[in-house]
């Protein structure tokens, strides 16, 4: 059963350069999916429209069915989706655990220990952790929401080999044992090997992918 | 985690930042307390000069038109007023006005009398004219207290007590006539007035001085000020009841100058001065010599306030959009995760409120030192001649800096905040990466 839904979708900026064209795809819970294109296709963009971080310039995005707009952008932010960049994007002046702590009432050293963080380094300033250990902060805080949808961008983009792949094991495991509905915007063609679906996107429409 | 959490995170984590930000508030509340003293200052020094001084109304006769055709005698033509003149029945009219506190009246050199039991302090001329000897100028009064000379404080009452409206046959003497003469407060006095060809007596009820070393070369004895003194206005009357219709002029003293007006029209709605020759007029030239410097000084500080305020508003305004600048990241890491917009700026507020908590009560030793180097200043050049310009930092002026201050943040906050109002969180978090 789909979980989130794009009507449609087409963007452009100011008007003139299509970046998006009336895209309509649609995502399930419990499973975890590529979206594979080159540099400036708009899979970030189109990360953005899921998550409510911009507007279409048409089309819908639908949440359970519901139009994402009607609850308004933040309340879907906050409530369903939860984002991983492949910049990490923490908060500098916080440790692991008060980063995770941003997005969830939930104790977060719980979390952060199942994803290998031990104790100490959850009260370090998260700039004294290295990339892997950062990421794993940011799919932390990702889970603390309780977003039934992860959406991350390049996640293993600032990663070395072996460190990619744990990350690409724990948002499987996200997938499919914790039942979340996870899409990946990439270049990797080894990371998209690993999804169960992989879309591409070419000339702004999104194309399934062989596998 | 809910914004106050973070902002206490901030402040305590970034802490270079946060100093930075506790200077410019402490600077910018010492200036802002300072001002609002200084401005305290100047209001209750002005309340106390409008007490002291209070206000007054003069009653005049009106001469012009109604001196007559005149008369001829040995020394040429005499014109003399022949109209209204200021009443008992008018003067106590005015005394149960609302808002009077008192009246009186001075008619410098009204009586001549020569002594004739005492002495007056010899001039050059030694002149006989009255059988008595050369007769002395008084002024006739209703309170001598409120007679220019006591007022202004060249005579200053060394014993006994001042004329009353009460009193009749009394007179104020000088020092130096009494220590002339051997007298002292309770002795009577007698004088020849050669206008009405009559002895009279009166007693001396106070004795001032202030008329040593003015005697100078005086030709006349009435030309010596310790010669001159005061008696009342009743013996006045009784001496001269056929000569005299009434006062030639009355001062009206009126409790609150700011209130002048509104007493100035009761008198002239009263019906005892309906019709008559009679001017009456605002005089408030003693109020205003010392009262305008203090007004200029509310002004000046007023707008000093207000540049501090806005000059306040422009470097807070700059230091916010430097550190929100600064976290951008962050900014968009909350959008992300769903923070509201208005939250994020509610932190960014709080962050500030937090530090100005502190630094406004820290600024409170520096606006002492701020107020007493204000206070020496402005007592010696601005505020010259009105005693008790006292600057201090009450604590009840920690209420309007407070409510000033966070008017200042928000005003700021909101200001630096303007790029995270106007932008979309996807347009922070591309211009982030």
């Amino acid at each position: 059963m789909s979980i989130i839904k794009t009507c449609n979708i087409k963007y452009s900026y100011d008007g003139n350069r299509v970046v998006l064209k009336n895209i309509s795809t649609e995502f399930e819970t419990g499973k975890i999916y590529a979206i594979l294109g080159p540099s400036g296709c708009g899979k970030t963009t189109l990360l953005s429209l899921l998550g409510g971080l911009d507007s279409p310039s048409d089309g819908q995005v639908l949440f359970q069915g519901e139009d994402i707009e009607k609850k308004g952008l933040a309340w879907h932010r906050k409530n369903n989706v939860a984002f991983i960049f492949q910049s990490y994007n923490l908060i500098d002046y916080m440790t692991p655990a008060e980063n995770v702590a941003l997005a969830s009432k939930l104790p977060p050293l719980p979390i952060l220990e199942r994803l290998g963080l031990t104790k100490e380094e959850a009260k370090r300033n998260v700039l004294k952790l290295s990339g892997g250990q950062q990421q794993r902060v940011a799919i932390a805080r990702a889970l603390a929401s309780d977003a039934s949808v992860i959406l991350a961008d390049e996640p293993t983009g600032n990663l070395d080999e072996d460190t990619a792949v744990e990350i690409t094991n724990i948002l499987k495991e996200c997938a499919h044992q914790m039942n979340k509905c996870v899409i990946i915007a990439t270049h990797s063609n080894d990371l998209a090997k690993q999804a169960d679906t992989a879309l591409r996107l070419k000339k702004g429409e999104l194309f399934s992918e062989k596998k | 985690m809910s914004f106050m959490k973070r902002t206490v995170l901030y402040c305590i984590r970034q802490r270079f930042k946060t100093v930075i930000l506790f200077l410019a508030l402490t600077l910018i509340a010492t200036f802002m307390l300072t001002g609002i003293a200084v401005r305290d200052a100047s209001k209750r020094v002005a309340a106390d000069v409008q007490t002291a001084i209070g206000g007054k109304i003069e009653l005049n006769l009106y001469a012009e038109g109604h001196m007559g055709n005149g008369q001829q005698n040995q020394w040429g033509t005499v014109y003399e007023y022949n109209d209204d003149f200021i009443t008992q029945e008018i003067v106590d009219a005015i005394g149960k006005v609302d808002g009077v506190v008192d009246y009186n009246t001075e008619d410098a050199a009204a009586y001549y009398g020569a002594g004739v039991d005492f002495k007056y302090l010899p001039a050059s001329f030694g002149l006989s004219y009255t059988p008595y000897g050369e007769s002395s100028a008084y002024t006739a009064t209703l309170s001598s207290e409120k007679c220019a000379k006591f007022q202004s404080g060249e005579y200053k009452l060394v014993d006994g007590r001042h004329i009353t409206r009460d009193d009749k046959y009394t007179c104020l003497i000088s020092k130096e006539l009494a220590d002339y003469n051997g007298l002292s407060v309770g002795n009577k006095i007698k004088m020849y007035s050669l206008d009405s060809d009559s002895i009279s007596e009166f007693e001396i009820v106070g004795i001032f001085d202030g008329t040593e070393g003015t005697s100078g070369n005086a030709l006349t004895v009435d030309e010596i000020p310790a010669n001159c003194g005061f008696i009342d206005c009743a013996a006045m009357f009784d001496l001269f009841a056929d000569e005299l219709n009434g006062y030639q002029q009355l001062t009206i003293y009126v409790e609150d100058p700011v209130n002048v007006r509104n007493v100035y029209d009761k008198i002239s709605a009263l019906p005892e001065l309906n019709a008559k020759t009679l001017k009456l007029s605002i005089n408030t030239d003693e109020y205003d010599v010392i009262s305008t410097p203090l007004t200029s000084l509310q002004k000046l500080v007023n707008t000093i306030i207000i540049i501090i305020s806005v000059v306040s508003i422009v470097i807070l305004t700059l230091l916010l959009t430097i550190r929100i600048r600064g976290r951008k990241k962050e900014i968009g890491i909350l959008l992300s995760i769903g923070k509201s917009k208005a939250n994020i700026i509610l932190q960014i507020f709080a962050e500030v409120f937090v530090v100005a908590l502190i630094s406004f009560a820290a600024s409170i030793p520096f606006s002492f030192s701020a107020t007493k180097k204000a206070e020496a200043f402005l007592a010696s050049r601005v505020a010259a001649g009105t005693a008790g310009f006292n600057v201090q930092i009450d604590a009840a002026y920690l209420l309007p800096l407070y409510m000033i201050g966070i008017m200042l943040i928000a005003v700021s906050v909101i200001a630096s905040s303007w790029t995270i109002v106007r932008s979309t969180p996807k347009d922070i978090l591309t211009k982030m990466s």
